[in-house]
This record gives C-alpha cells, structure tokens and sequence, in this order.
C-alpha cells in the first residue's frame, strides 16, 4: 500500500455520498518502534475537501502568517475540509474510500504548527 | 575588497541577467525606438527582480534548498513537471541565444563569422563550468562585465539630461507607434529584468558557496547592488541608444549598431572596451543558463547537484549540463537569428514568470523553511503586488506577442 | 478517541522532499511512501521511503506517468521492478529536508547515478578533480 493510493481517492459517507477527495494524509507517531527512528509514523486520518487546489500550500498551518489575502483566500476555499478518522473507514477500494458516518459527524482537521 | 567579492554572485547574476545579449538589444532597440519612454519599467522590473531574488537567497542560505526543489515541494509533481519543461525550454532558448551572442561579440572583434565561433564558445562554457572554481568563475565574469559602465560614461559625456527626461518623467508613445507594440516592448524588458533563469542561478549559487544564517547581510548586498547596478546599466544602454541612435534615425537588428554611441563619443577605445564588456556578460550568461539547466533538472528530481563536490559525485547534474550545451549549439549553427530567439525567449520568460516566484513567496512564509526570518509585513505587501502584477503581465503576455507580431 | 505523539501531513510535510544522506549527500526526493498493515489491526503505519523514477510515475499519472513507468520497468532488469526503497527505521530527522542516518552508498537509491558516472562522466579528464569544498 502506497500513501499516493490514498491521494486524490473520492471519500463516500454511509449513503454513498461523496463529501469530497482526499488531499493529504495526517500521520501521527505512535506506531511500533522501528530503527535508530523511534515511533513510526501512522495514519490517523485523511484530510478530505472538495477542493483541490492548493491544498499543500500550507497555509492552513498556525504558524504560516501571510501573505494574508493568499492565507484568507486558501483557508476560505478549504473551509470544507474534515477529518476521517481512521476507525472510521470501513472499506479502501482502488480510487474510493468508504467510512462510517456522514459530513456532520466529521471535524475540520486541528492546523497543525510545524 | 574582501567584502566587494563577496557580492560578486550578485553582480554576475544580475549583468548576465540584465545585460545579456538579449537586454542588449531589446534596450537599445527601445531607446532607439520609444526614447525613455519606457524607463520605467525598468525601474518596476529592478524592483521586483531584488524582491524575488532576496526571497529565494534568505531561503537558500537558512534552509540550504534552491528555488527548483521548493517549486515540487509545494506545487506537486504533476504541476512542477510542467514548470520543469517550459523553465528549461525558455532557459534553453536563452542559452542558444547566449552561446550565440558571444560568438557574435568574438565575430565583432575578429571579423570571423560568428558561426565558425559557435562550437569553440560552447566548449569554452562547458569548460569554465567543469574545471573552474564557481567563485572563480563568479569573480571573473563579474567583474569583468564591470567595463560596460562605459555605456555610463557615454550617457554622462554626452550630458544631454534634458532630452533624455523629457521622455522618461512623462512617457509617450512616439507618432508611427502603436499601443500594442509599446507595450510589447514593455513586457520584454520587464522580461529581461525578471528572468527566472537569475533566480535559479542566484539561489543555487548560494547554496554553491554554503551560505548560511550569517550571510543573510550578504544575501541583502548582493540583490541590492547587483541588482541596482544592472538595472543602471540597462538603463544607460537605453539612454546612450535614444541620444546617438533615435536622431540618426538608426533601429537597432545588430549588436554592432549599440556599439556606435561608445564609438561616437569615446573612440575606439570605447569601442573595445563594449565588447569585452559585451564578451564577459554574454558568456556570464551563458554560463548562468548552462548551469541553470543542470540545476532545475537536478533539483526536480533530487539528484546531487552542483560544481562544490567532485564530478563524479554529480554525475546527472553535469550530463545535463553537458547535453545542454551541446544542443544549444547545435540549434545556434542552424544560423537562426540569435537576437529574434533572445527576443522570444525573454517575452516568454515573463509569461512563465508566477510559476515559480508564487512557490518562493510561499516559502519565504513558512517556518518551516526560514524559522523566524519569514517575511515581514511590508515586504509582503510588495512581494504580493508583484504577484498580482506578474500575472497580469503573463495573462497579456500571448495576445500581445501575437497581435504585434513580436514587436516588429 | 484522540491519539498522542507528533502528527504531520505527509503529503505537506514528507513527499517530494528532498533526502539528504549523513554526509549531506542529495539522495533522492521522497517520492512515495509504501505503508504496513498491521496484521492485529490499527492504522497502517509508514514502512519505507520511495525513491526514484519507479516511484514518482505512478504520482505524475497521465501520460507523462506511464510514459515513465514503461521506462524504467525496461531499464530495470530484474523480474519485479521496484522502486528503491529507504527504511523509515534510518531517518534521523525531518526538517524541510529528510535526513538518514547513513550514507546513500549503503541505499539502492544510487543505481541510475552510479550507472551514468561509470558510463560517462567518470571517463571525462578531471571528473576526479576535488573543487575543495564540501557542504
């Protein structure tokens, strides 16, 4: 399993409405110890929108400040953005991901500051 | 003297970048052709130039990554791919027209055709670049492209301040213009003056001569000498060209023509000095374009790059090069107007412009990249203005270049 | 249910990164990343770094993509060609650059390198030269 096989896959919720594509993928440390590593890198969730436009420019991290029309501008046209969790999906298909729940049950991702 | 080599990278980027065989002719073309009426555009491509080059240079020295890498970083592979093919087709077109270029500057001092020449300019280029130390080449071709300032020296000789500001304070399209070639011309040099080539070769020379946190005063030196200083140069090749060329009723289709105002007013001393002058920022651009191949290709795909480790530990870096300079001269000995492809490849490089300067503002951002050296307000209110500009001038770009026929 | 540790999007903060080797080496980009399920359940976790053009094709897509694909699976001669593979277990940091705890050398992420060095530029006078400066 690749992480590109989860990029750009079309989200469906439980009545098979799809609340967008995936756009990144947040990983979070708390896998088996691997190597001079430490903790691996695991999914927690993918990040779902959509729109696809400049979603890995950044700007919806705390830290990144300006330019502020192109912050407002990105973090206006993501405003759509949620949070699947992982313990939410309940199928991975080539190019279609299903999960339990629907958009309302969904979190916007937390920005991250690194 | 120790601190003025230190701002050696920044006055050889900016002479092969402002003073190179296509700025050469598009300003005295549009001295010859439209007085100082388009001086300003100069001034606005200056600035913008010094914001985008300071970006990517505070960049590279605090994260030790060129303007390519950034651009896959933040653009994806699908968009930077993209990128990659029309930056390196335009940077090619230049490098041809370069290689070219300093052939026909050999061919004015030795009156031997400029094609015979072609195949010993490429290899000298490939040459420079794979046996001379960067900061060697750096030094050299800077400061030996230094003697154009004899186009200052004519301006000045010939003193005549009040023409020449008549034109540039209140600018007009002269009777037998039309407004599309008047702002054709515009975007060419805009075009000259901002060429993405610069900023590939500036922030990778950078990281070519390990700047770090404590060469961000460096960084700021060199954009801002180098940069006002080839901007001055330009602007003296228009002057000298309206003074000496307009009356004369002389339009500029070959390098030898922008040598007559050093002629007229200094001799031929004058004369001699333009071309070693003409030499040194030819080849210094042909050198930065060269080099610039290797760097994008490299830098898109993470290959070891550069000419501060041992040929054999770069080796895809240097057969890029290699390859590159081959075909350019190849292309160059079809006899193809070398000044016709500058003309194009300049226009283009202003359509292709936000490309790659949109990734950079971006990073200059980012925490991540430049900790707390992120930009500051002010600097983000004029680096965002360029932005808006930038594509407003690629989106005018093809409509113009078509409507008038490229200028003519 | 919230999870503790360092989180990061991968599509931001890991892919098309450059890599750098313990000698600050340019090893390649991140091009992909090859996850593991775990047989006990629980997310997948991040195996391997990809690296090279095997990677990278399947992220162009299009035809660009395949166009690259079909190169290197001739290029590359054994029966299943895959993309040169880093060990997670080697990084030693994330920063905007990816950074291993060992030289490239001991990767196979070198093989398209070393073949235009030893084909090429290796047989070029002063291909050994040392410019005196390393980074």
């Amino acid at each position: 399993m690749r992480l590109s096989d989860f990029l750009q896959a079309e989200v469906l919720d439980d009545n098979d409405v799809s609340i967008g594509r995936v756009q990144d993928v947040r990983l979070i440390q708390d896998g088996p110890v691997i190597g001079t590593w430490g903790a691996a890198f695991s999914i927690e969730g993918l990040i779902v929108s959509k729109r696809g436009v400049g979603a890995r420019l950044g700007f919806h991290r705390s830290n990144v400040k300006g330019p502020l029309p192109l912050k407002a501008l990105f973090e206006w046209i993501f405003r759509d953005a949620r949070l699947v969790e992982w313990e939410r999906i309940r199928s991975i298909e080539e190019g279609r991901i299903r999960f339990r729940g629907t958009y309302e049950d969904l979190k916007a991702p937390d920005p991250l500051s690194g | 003297m120790k601190k003025f080599l230190e701002i050696t990278l920044g006055i050889l980027t900016a002479i092969g970048g402002f003073v190179d065989i296509g700025d050469i002719v598009a300003n005295a073309e549009s001295g010859a052709r439209f007085h100082m009426s388009l001086a300003w555009v100069v001034i606005v491509g200056v600035v913008g130039i010094i914001v985008y080059a300071e970006m990517s240079g505070r960049v590279a020295a605090l994260s030790g990554r060129a303007v390519f890498d950034l651009v896959r970083e933040r653009l994806g592979p699908r968009v930077a791919l993209t990128n990659l093919l029309a930056s390196y087709f335009i940077n090619f077109l230049t490098l041809t027209a370069e290689i070219a270029g300093v052939s026909l500057a050999l061919q004015l001092a030795s009156s031997v055709n400029y094609l015979l020449w072609i195949p010993l300019v490429a290899f000298l280029v490939w040459f420079v670049i794979w046996r001379v130390k960067f900061e060697t080449m750096e030094r050299i071709f800077g400061i030996l492209g230094l003697v154009l300032i004899v186009f200052v020296v004519v301006v000045w000789r010939l003193g005549d301040w009040h023409t020449l500001s008549a034109t540039a304070l209140h600018p007009s399209i002269p009777k037998g213009e039309g407004i599309p070639t008047y702002f054709f011309f515009a975007i060419a040099l805009f075009g000259a003056a901002m060429t993405p080539y610069e900023v590939f070769f500036f922030s990778s020379g950078a990281v070519e001569e390990h700047w770090t946190r404590t060469d961000l005063m460096v960084n700021r030196a060199n954009v801002y000498i180098g940069f006002a200083l080839g901007g001055i140069l330009s602007l003296a090749l228009m002057a000298s060209a309206d003074l000496v060329l307009s009356p004369g009723g002389i339009s500029v289709s070959h390098l030898s023509q922008v040598t007559l105002p050093a002629a007229l007013t200094i001799g031929k001393l004058g004369v001699a000095v333009t071309i070693v002058g003409f030499f040194a920022a030819t080849f210094g651009a042909a050198l930065e374009t060269a080099l610039s191949a290797g760097y994008t290709v490299s830098q898109f795909f993470g290959w070891q790059w550069g000419t501060f480790v041992k040929r054999v530990e770069a080796p895809r870096f240097h057969a890029v090069v290699i390859l590159s300079v081959i075909m350019a001269a190849m292309v160059g000995l079809t006899t193809i107007d070398p000044i016709k492809v500058t003309e194009y490849s300049i226009v283009l490089s202003a359509a292709a412009l936000p490309l790659t300067y949109f990734p950079i503002l971006v990073i200059a951002n980012d925490p991540d990249y430049v900790g707390e050296k992120t930009n500051s307000k002010f600097l983000n209110v004029i680096a965002f203005s360029y932005l808006v500009l930038l594509v407003i001038v690629a989106l005018a770009t093809i409509p113009l270049m078509i409507a008038t026929k490229g200028g003519s | 249910m919230t999870r503790a540790g360092n989180r990061i999007d991968a599509g931001l903060g890991l892919l098309d990164r450059q890599i750098l080797d313990k000698d600050g080496k340019d090893s390649g980009n991140v091009d992909d990343l090859e996850l593991f399920a775990r047989e006990e359940g629980g997310a997948p976790y991040v195996m391997y770094i990809l690296a090279g053009p095997g990677a990278l094709a399947r992220r162009l897509r299009g035809r660009a993509g395949a166009w690259l694909e079909s190169a290197f699976e001739r290029l590359h001669h054994s029966e299943d060609p895959h993309p040169a593979r880093i060990p997670f277990g080697v990084v030693k940091d994330i920063k905007h650059s990816v950074e291993l705890s060992i030289s490239k050398r001991g990767l196979d992420v070198t093989t398209i390198e070393d073949w235009v060095r030893d084909h090429f530029i290796s047989k070029i006078p002063g291909a050994y030269h040392d410019p005196g400066g390393t980074k």
